[in-house]
């Protein structure tokens, strides 16, 4: 195989993908009702995000 | 989706239990899922393969730097071992990979982490894979 591919992602669009494609595996294993895997990619998503956008902002006053 | 709130299937004596654990995690090591699809979690064997093949892709088409073994110091070997995590993929990114890394932007070093993320969820999978072959959680 010798065939290469590119993707320009932004910012938001990689800590997106990134956050639910680990969210999906850690709901996969370490529940096994659907409904309780549904619930931890939810809320593994959100806190996913919700400390990616804080820890952003907390980071703004140093970036200039 | 086959019904995993069964227990996983597992030969009853205590040695063959323990190779056939052993055998399921070097599967699930060398290729995202199969340790699971051996033992017919095939939610899980799904989530792990397309997660971690995901990520493989995405890594690389980022252009990520997938490390070799001639690293140069402790980093650089750490970051083997993670992308060695992915079992056969590590192959399949290093062919992705034809143009090289380029970490001089963001979208590179981005690539780098979902590529060694890549491994080390590869490896928590085999292993969560050994430990239920071994009848310890699943």
């Amino acid at each position: 195989m010798n065939a290469s591919i590119g993707f320009t992602l932004s910012h938001l669009q990689s800590m997106l993908l990134f956050a639910l494609l680990i969210s999906i595996a850690f709901g996969f294993l370490s529940r096994r009702r659907p409904i309780d895997r549904v619930k931890y990619i939810v809320w593994s998503l959100f806190l996913f995000l919700l400390i990616g956008v804080g820890i952003g902002w907390a980071m703004y006053p140093f970036s200039r | 989706m086959a019904d995993e709130t069964a227990a996983p299937t597992a030969p009853p004596q205590d040695s063959r239990r323990e190779t056939f654990a052993f055998v399921i995690g070097v599967a699930g090591w060398l290729v995202p899922g199969l340790g699971h699809a051996l033992m017919k979690m095939w939610g899980r064997a799904a989530a792990c393969f397309l997660t971690v093949g995901m990520l493989v892709i995405l890594g690389a088409g980022m252009r990520g730097n997938v490390f070799s073994s001639s690293g140069n110091d402790a980093f650089d070997w750490l970051g083997y071992l993670a992308d060695l995590g992915t079992g056969t993929l590590y192959l399949v990114a290093k062919s992705l990979e034809t143009n090289g890394a380029d970490v001089s932007h963001a979208g590179g070093d981005y690539g780098t982490r979902f590529l060694a993320t890549a491994g080390v969820l590869n490896l928590l999978a085999a292993l969560h894979a050994y430990e239920a072959a071994r009848g310890r959680k699943a």
